[in-house]
């Protein structure tokens, strides 16, 4: 395994403690549901049923139905404008809020790749067809932009904090969890919210589909025989705390975030550089921002699209970089949500930190020739974890990647 | 922490270099409306960039089949770097993050992607229109040209999203990984735009944009980019950026930009750089500089530009900037403030120590900094 340089965080730098969570995703609402259905590895990619996809190659997603979302409506002061991704984001920060009475973030960042983008698109048939009124046009727009949901979100719950929203594609919510991280670290916040959402529309799934980056078949993240990806849609949410002062409070810390590197790879816009140069980038970013070896990682959760470039690429970086880490992508089970991806995978790995299992990655059969990954096949598996990575690229060539570990108490 | 400007560039309706639209603006010019025609409504007016101001995009393959938006990024954020005489070796741009701020993004390739899935279906979708839609393709392309292979992030959000780059600017320059962070907000006009927002009930049908009017009469749509390159030192310094806060119902705006003032700081304000564009944002802000700095100019560039959403507080900034490093504040009527606030054609004014940049934003985030001379 290579070397790795010194950590570059300053001698001073503030620890960061992750105080609670909350997640909204095709595999269950809430940390519960989630944890049950990775154990399980549950197959939760479904028909697409939101819009026609007669002509598309790909007809199935990860999905979150509706009438889940419906809890949402009593907690906002103006439910019937809601996205249904803003209702995600409701119903995710309030089990994170729950969990940590008091939390008041000085910040908020969070990652999507489109937000409330249906309204935009139920806009636009109307425009063409003649049918948009000027008061249904106004609350369509107002409430389509990507930084609505989240706004909505912190207004049911009467928290103030400036949004920075985050839009590096599929990167985005590792991108939100890792800025927070930094902004913690580096004692100019006490308290940040991060997290990621996205809801699958017409326009991005017959965009991936155009670019055949999605597949008519199983999402078989890191199998030889992947075709590509289905899309998936969810929230989640990490608040993230200066670890001593969580401490003082008695708060409980469900896991330190210790690392985050981030690269951009300009190779091609939709395609990541076939030597892995960008992943690999992000991942000795984030070790070398945590001042540890790639030995002391116990799991990886991939960016694993099931996509034939991405996992090349990705896979030769960790096989490069590590020595036999176990290795899932789970979006198998639950589809790709974009930007809110690095987020909910940001909560699986501390799910698994937490219950000391391996996620597994569903619809494996046998990896690339000449590719030893060590794939967590299939079945979830009891492990002893201490320190995980999560990995999130995308378009643009942006590439992040994130440490948690377990806080000793 | 320190933060001053060491470059600055932009591409607007007056053109794209630093010196000549600011001596278009001290001497009252305002950019040209043009109508606008949509296929599905009537003609709107948007204020566009001249062409020769796009002439200057670069010949890189990454530009060969990117919207407008992208070919605005990387002029202003090259004018920038130029401004600042910097160049870009692989070293320097290891050291250099980009940050983008943007509102409506692509829009013209978006709505060209949409409406052949809505006409004809998925299956006329085209894969080379699909990832220039994505909020985050002009940072990419500006950061292939750059070599830039370190730190970017794309911000999307109102009209403040410029301020909340410059703030997260500002939280990446304090660690020592980092030396110099290009900021960069761009926009792209289209009828589809324009046609939102005239339901959104925030457009006017004709120009002029009169800030400040009561009631407000609506705005008018532009375009371009705004750049600048920060690093800790600089001769303009970014003494204090207010991230802002979000408020949920127009009628709030007015006590949130209060706050966003009360942050700044109210005392020794010479100059306020507003955001009013003709709509309720308008009454916010003259509410909070009434009340916060009374005796201080004030100075709405909308009037000259436009309302250009994710580069208007950039652009904001840079007319802070000039007004500090030239001692000049562009005319500007500013009717419902006291005498103090109106300006004069190129009026001189050594005095001008300190600027306030103030943001609301049309969906609910606002922010503020203040610039002043090192």
């Amino acid at each position: 395994m290579p070397e790795i340089s010194p950590p570059n965080q300053a001698p001073h730098a503030a620890r960061v403690g992750v105080v609670a969570s909350g997640i909204v995703s095709p595999l269950g609402l809430g940390l519960d549901e989630t944890l049950a259905a990775l154990r399980e590895g549950r197959d939760c990619v479904s028909p697409v049923t939101r819009f026609p996809v007669d002509h598309s190659r790909c007809k199935s997603a990860g999905q979150v139905a509706d009438a889940r979302l419906a809890g949402a409506e009593k907690l906002h002061p103006r439910p019937e404008r809601l996205h249904r991704v803003a209702r995600m984001m409701i119903l995710a920060l309030g089990e994170a809020l729950a969990q940590a009475p008091g939390f008041h973030p000085e910040l908020t960042v969070v990652g999507t790749t489109s937000g409330g983008m249906t309204f935009g698109e139920e806009y636009y048939r109307r425009l063409k067809g003649g049918q948009a009124s000027l008061r249904q046009a106004a609350s369509l727009i107002a409430n389509y932009t990507p930084q609505k949901p989240v706004m909505d979100a912190q207004e049911a719950f009467g928290v103030s904090a400036p949004c920075q929203v985050i839009a590096n594609a599929c990167a985005s919510g590792t991108n939100a969890i890792g800025h927070a991280f930094e902004c913690i670290r580096s004692g100019r916040y006490q308290r940040v919210l991060a997290g990621g959402y996205d809801a699958l529309s017409e326009l991005v799934f017959v965009g991936f589909d155009s670019l055949q980056a999605s597949t008519p078949e199983r999402c078989r993240p890191f199998d030889r025989e992947r075709s590509g990806l289905v899309l998936g849609e969810g929230a989640a949410i990490l608040l993230l705390e200066n670890l001593e002062a969580a401490k003082g409070r008695g708060a409980k810390i469900l896991a330190e975030v210790i690392g985050y590197g981030i690269s951009t790879d300009n190779h091609h816009l939709t395609q990541p550089d076939p030597s892995g140069s960008g992943a690999r980038q992000a991942m000795e970013g984030a070790l070398q921002s945590a001042g540890i070896s790639a030995g002391e990682i116990d799991y990886i959760n991939a960016h694993g699209t099931a996509t034939p470039f991405n996992d090349a690429a990705e896979g030769k970086a960790i096989v490069e970089l590590f020595d036999g880490v176990a290795v899932s992508s789970t979006k198998g089970m639950m589809g790709h949500s974009l930007g809110a991806a690095g987020a909910i995978e940001g909560v699986i790995s501390l799910l698994a930190l937490e219950n000391q299992f391996l996620p597994p990655n569903i619809n494996f059969r046998a990896g690339d020739a000449g590719l030893p990954l060590n794939v967590v096949a299939n079945s979830s598996r009891p492990a002893h974890l201490r320190t995980v990575l999560s990995n999130s690229f995308g378009f643009g060539g942006t590439n992040a990647s994130v440490i948690l570990r377990t806080v000793k108490t | 922490m320190s933060l001053g400007i060491a470059g600055m560039g932009w591409v607007t309706p007056l053109g794209s270099d630093i010196t000549g639209v600011w001596e278009r603006l001290l001497q009252g010019n305002a950019g040209t409306a043009q109508s606008i025609s949509s296929p599905l409504g009537p003609d709107y007016p948007v204020i566009p960039v001249p062409a020769e101001a796009i002439a200057r995009a670069p010949a890189h393959p990454r530009l060969r089949r990117s919207s407008a938006i992208s070919r605005f990024a990387v002029i202003a954020g090259l004018a920038a770097l130029e401004d600042a005489g910097l160049k870009l070796d692989a070293e320097a741009a290891a050291r250099t993050a980009l940050i983008f701020a943007v509102s409506n993004g692509g829009v013209i390739y978006t709505k060209r992607f949409y409406h052949d899935i809505v006409a004809s279906g998925a299956q006329a979708a085209s894969p080379l229109l699909f990832p220039e839609t994505v909020f985050n393709a002009p940072a990419s392309h500006l950061a292939a040209i750059l070599g830039i292979t370190g730190t970017s992030y794309t911000l999307v959000g109102d009209g403040a999203v410029g301020i909340l780059a410059l703030k997260m600017a500002e939280d990446l320059l304090a660690s020592e990984t980092l030396d110099r962070c290009l900021v960069v907000g761009a926009e792209e006009a289209d009828w589809l735009l324009c046609d939102a927002y005239r339901k959104w009930r925030l457009l006017r049908s004709m120009p002029p944009i009169e800030p400040f009017q009561d009631p407000p009469r609506g705005t008018i749509l532009s375009e371009g980019a705004g750049a600048l390159l920060l690093k800790r030192d600089g001769m303009i310094r970014l003494e204090k950026i207010a991230a802002g806060t979000n408020f949920h119902r127009q009628r709030e705006a007015g006590e949130a930009m209060r706050k966003i003032f009360e942050e700044l700081g109210d005392d020794q304000v010479d100059l306020v750089m507003a955001s009013a564009n003709g709509t309720f944002i308008d009454a916010a802000e003259h509410g909070a500089i009434s009340r916060s700095c009374p005796a201080a100019k004030v100075y709405a560039m909308k009037e000259a530009l436009g309302e250009s959403v994710g580069a208007g507080s950039l652009w904001q900034t840079i007319c802070g900037a000039q007004c500090l490093r030239t001692q000049l504040v562009p005319a500007n009527a500013a009717p419902g403030f006291g005498p103090e606030a109106q300006s004069q054609p190129s009026q001189r004014s050594d005095q001008l120590q300190r600027v306030v940049v103030s943001v609301c934003g049309l969906n609910q985030q606002v922010a503020g900094l203040r610039l002043t001379k090192s």
